[in-house]
């Protein structure tokens, strides 16, 4: 079979402000053929499809596609031209019917009415190959996670692209649907529709794609054509990893000697299945694997998010409660969230009013707020995190994305901490902040002799500050990783369950 | 085979209708039309009837047009104003005596309901602020404009518009359209035109999108849809339907009024509610909003007819609204606890 190459990208480069997304990638995607994009949290991937697509514009090099170079500035201008993308963030209508989801902003007409026989038939026909037993009279709004990700496919593929992007289409999927998904996508390929599959899942890419291009900080690192080469696990971690080590800046820290202070068993909720760990005291514990396995959910669960939680837990032996948030903040058990623009910070209030917040939620809290008192308190807070802001009452969404950070943690200084949640707090933040930030978090674990559970998506995080690590796949605890063998070598090979 | 019948039918079986939530204010509607001819006894003598829909009809106009641009994610606060302003432009182009003012005040009027349309679906669609402020502002601009033709209730309006009325009023017309007008009065044919022209709408792309557009604009825009045409749109719909109802008036009345509407704003846009139509947009049916419609005119004839001191009668329809707005809410929680 001779393969066309359908579309090629060339010397990619992307920013967002300072970061550099992409590098200098390519990539090339053949007819009939299923490209695999591989590559860490942040290495790229994600960026690349939604450049090719026209989410993003590059800041340099070339898309040429069926032989002529293209520019797109819109998703809907590359699905005319027969691109189409499968997004993460769902692209459904939720009080409209799953047919009609289907064919939305493609409907067909009969004269000036709309084509509705034809449009039922079509999604039939489509999902019959992909999930029978769905009624397509449903509205979106009565599905499940992975009905709306088969549906959100059958939309993408009603308008008969010649290049499918599928972006993580596994990751809300049952195993029985995804093999709906992967033998739909060889009769796709047979048609000689061309893809590109992104997925963590190591065996996900290797069982479905006819070739792989692996990313790494921006750059196409190895290309595999699994039809020449062999199918090695192990050196396909080694190229998303990379071979050379950067050298580590500190020693790794004492041992942890202190007892257990948290122990959590049989923690079931959503998606995390039976976790059960424990936390000794002074230890910073890492929660790592790849995004999206419920590491997020466990954080949440833990600083009480979740009010139908089923989970023995006990703090200091003695047993607490987690299904609410003021429960654990009393027992000194406080998260510190991630996307603090929506879950940590009121952005249009000031440092002070962020600070002090937490406070308010307490019993016994005076009727009358001590304002003066308050901002003594606030200012000292500024002062030993070093928060960069003119003043106390200046808006929070006036600082910096590592400032506003360091005020997410600032708010729970003034409490008695036992167990500190962190969910991915360097997220987004530049890294001399991130190492500020870390510092400032390792000094306190010293001082106060408080115990740290961190997630983070960036492995190096774990690797550099963490004393255990703990890998999560599909809302199980799968690994436990310590000492010497906490590396980002063994943190991503057991991630993809490839160790 | 079976698998296939069962993926096409449409949706059309009595279960079905039961469990759809606009299900429960057809119910309220049913018990209010059987207390008010338990307490008025001529209930359904054709005059009544006739009456009844000439009093409910501007209302169900209104209703319907805040129900499009509610479904739609907007909301309406100029819908009265727009409605006096329309009155006011009619009563100022035509001339009594000259019957041919009253072809040119038609369609001088219906331009300029579809400029107020475009005027709110620009300021809500393409300019994306809030719909509350963009036509909590416009609703000042129509009554200014209002005010400015005609300062005071007043106007000129030729003999035969008595024709949106009652076609018997109008001399000399011919004796078959009379007796027509008796039995099928004016006021339904226009809240007919308005439901025709929303099934023709709603069985193309623009209805679909109405629905998409107000359910999720971001994901509706993703899929490719113009989303600022599609809420400019459902903003001239309501501006027809608005204008349907203003010919209605100047029939009755004979004359303009800048602020005659005002009151019908908050009105129509509670029977959408009332009807069954979610203010988040999305959701609903526009028919169900002429249901809404009817149930908060039925309230004041019920509370009329049943002798309620005169002191207490907001009161007890306010009250009733209360219980009408939330018994659909309710039903709702219910039946998706089930699901």
């Amino acid at each position: 079979m001779i393969t066309l190459v359908i579309l090629e990208a060339i010397g990619i480069k992307k920013h967002f402000g300072g970061v550099t997304a992409l590098a200098n990638a390519n990539l090339r995607c053949y007819q009939g053929r299923i490209t695999g994009l591989l590559g860490a949290n942040g290495s790229g991937k994600s960026t690349m499809s939604k450049i090719i697509t026209g989410v993003y514009q590059a800041d340099g090099g070339e898309i040429r596609y069926k032989g002529r170079v293209v520019n797109y500035r819109s998703p809907s201008e590359a699905r005319k031209d027969g691109i189409a993308m499968v997004f993460q963030n769902l692209s459904l209508v939720a009080d409209l019917t799953v047919w009609q989801n289907i064919v939305l902003g493609a409907e067909e007409s009969r004269g000036m009415f709309l084509d509705n026989d034809s449009a039922r038939e079509l999604s039939t026909k489509i999902l019959a190959q992909l999930l029978p037993e769905l009624d397509i009279n449903k509205k979106v709004s009565q599905l499940n996670p992975g009905e709306m990700q088969i549906v959100e496919i059958a939309k993408a593929v009603s308008q008969n692209p010649q290049l499918l992007i599928l972006d993580e289409p596994t990751a809300a999927l049952e195993q029985a649907q995804v093999k709906n998904l992967f033998n739909y996508m060889r009769a796709l390929a047979k048609k000689g529709v061309a893809m590109i599959f992104t997925s963590h899942r190591l065996w996900e890419v290797m069982e479905i794609c006819d070739d792989a291009t692996i990313f790494r900080n921006g750059e196409n690192v190895a290309s595999i054509d699994f039809e020449k080469e062999e199918k090695d696990p192990e050196k396909i971690v080694s190229y998303i990893t990379g071979e050379t080590q950067k050298e580590r800046v500190e020693e790794k820290r004492k041992a942890v000697t202190g007892g257990t202070i948290l122990r959590i068993k049989n923690l079931n909720y959503g998606k995390l299945k039976d976790v059960s760990f424990e936390l000794k005291k002074g230890e910073i514990l890492g929660v790592g694997g790849l995004a999206g396995q419920g590491q997020l959910e466990l954080m949440h669960a833990l600083a009480g998010s979740f009010p139908g939680i089923s989970c023995e837990a006990e703090l200091m032996g003695k047993e607490v409660k987690l299904n609410k948030p003021v429960n654990a903040i009393k027992e000194g058990i406080l998260l510190v969230p991630g996307d603090k623009q929506l879950e940590g910070l009121f952005l249009r209030h000031s440092v002070l009013f962020n600070i002090i917040f937490p406070k308010m939620s307490l019993p016994h809290h005076p009727l009358f707020i001590p304002y003066e008192k308050y901002r003594e308190e606030c200012e000292e807070i500024v002062d030993v995190l070093s928060i960069k802001t003119p003043t106390v009452d200046a808006p929070v969404e006036t600082l910096s994305g590592g400032n506003q950070q360091k005020v997410v943690v600032g708010k729970w200084l003034p409490f008695d901490i036992n167990v500190l949640l962190l969910a991915d707090p360097a997220k987004g933040v530049d890294i001399g902040a991130k190492r500020d930030l870390y510092q400032y978090i390792v000094d306190q674990v010293q001082e106060k002799n408080m115990s740290v559970i961190l997630y983070a998506s960036d492995n190096e995080e774990l690797v550099d500050y963490c004393d255990r690590v703990l890998i999560m796949y599909e809302g199980q605890i799968v690994t436990t990783l310590e000492g010497e063998d906490i590396s980002e070598d063994t943190i991503i090979a057991c991630s993809m369950r490839v160790r | 085979m079976m698998n296939k019948t069962n993926h096409n039918s449409p949706r059309l079986n009595l279960a079905n209708y039961v469990f759809r939530p606009e299900f429960s204010s057809l119910v309220i509607l049913i018990a209010m039309v059987v207390i008010t001819a338990v307490l008025q006894e001529n209930f359904f003598t054709i005059k009544s009837i006739v009456r009844n829909i000439n009093a409910f009809a501007p209302l169900i106009l209104l209703a319907m047009g805040a129900g499009v641009v509610i479904i739609s994610g907007g909301l309406d606060l100029s819908a009265g104003a727009a409605l006096s302003l329309f009155t006011c432009v009619l009563t100022t182009v035509m001339k009594r005596g000259e019957p041919i003012t009253g072809v040119y005040a038609i369609i001088i009027t219906f331009a300029v309901a579809i400029m107020v349309g475009v005027v709110n679906g620009i300021g809500i669609g393409y300019l994306r602020i809030p719909p509350v402020i963009v036509t909590f502002a416009t609703s000042y601009i129509w009554l200014g404009i209002g005010l400015f033709l005609r300062p005071t209730p007043g106007g000129e309006s030729v003999a035969w518009f008595r024709m949106f009325y009652n076609p018997a009023m109008v001399d000399g017309i011919h004796p078959a359209i009379e007796q027509f007008g008796r039995v099928i009065p004016p006021a339904l044919i226009l809240v007919l035109i308005a439901c025709f022209i929303w099934f023709i709408v709603s069985k193309t792309k623009t209805g679909r999108y109405i629905y998409a557009v107000g359910s999720n604009n971001d994901n509706a825009y993703a899929s490719g849809i113009n989303t600022a045409k599609v809420q400019l749109l459902a903003c001239v719909i309501n501006s027809i339907f608005i204008f349907l109802a203003a010919l209605f008036f100047v029939g009755q009345n004979q004359s303009g009024d800048a602020r005659m509407g005002d009151p019908l704003t908050l009105r129509a846009i509670a029977s959408a509610i009332v009807g069954g139509i979610a203010l988040t947009g999305g959701r609903g049916s526009v028919y169900f909003a002429l249901v809404g419609a009817l149930i908060l005119s039925f309230v004041n004839k019920i509370i009329f007819f049943a002798n309620i001191s005169y002191a207490y009668q907001t009161l007890v329809s306010g009250l009733i609204v209360i219980v009408a707005i939330a018994a659909p809410v309710a039903y709702n929680l219910h039946s998706s606890k089930e699901d």
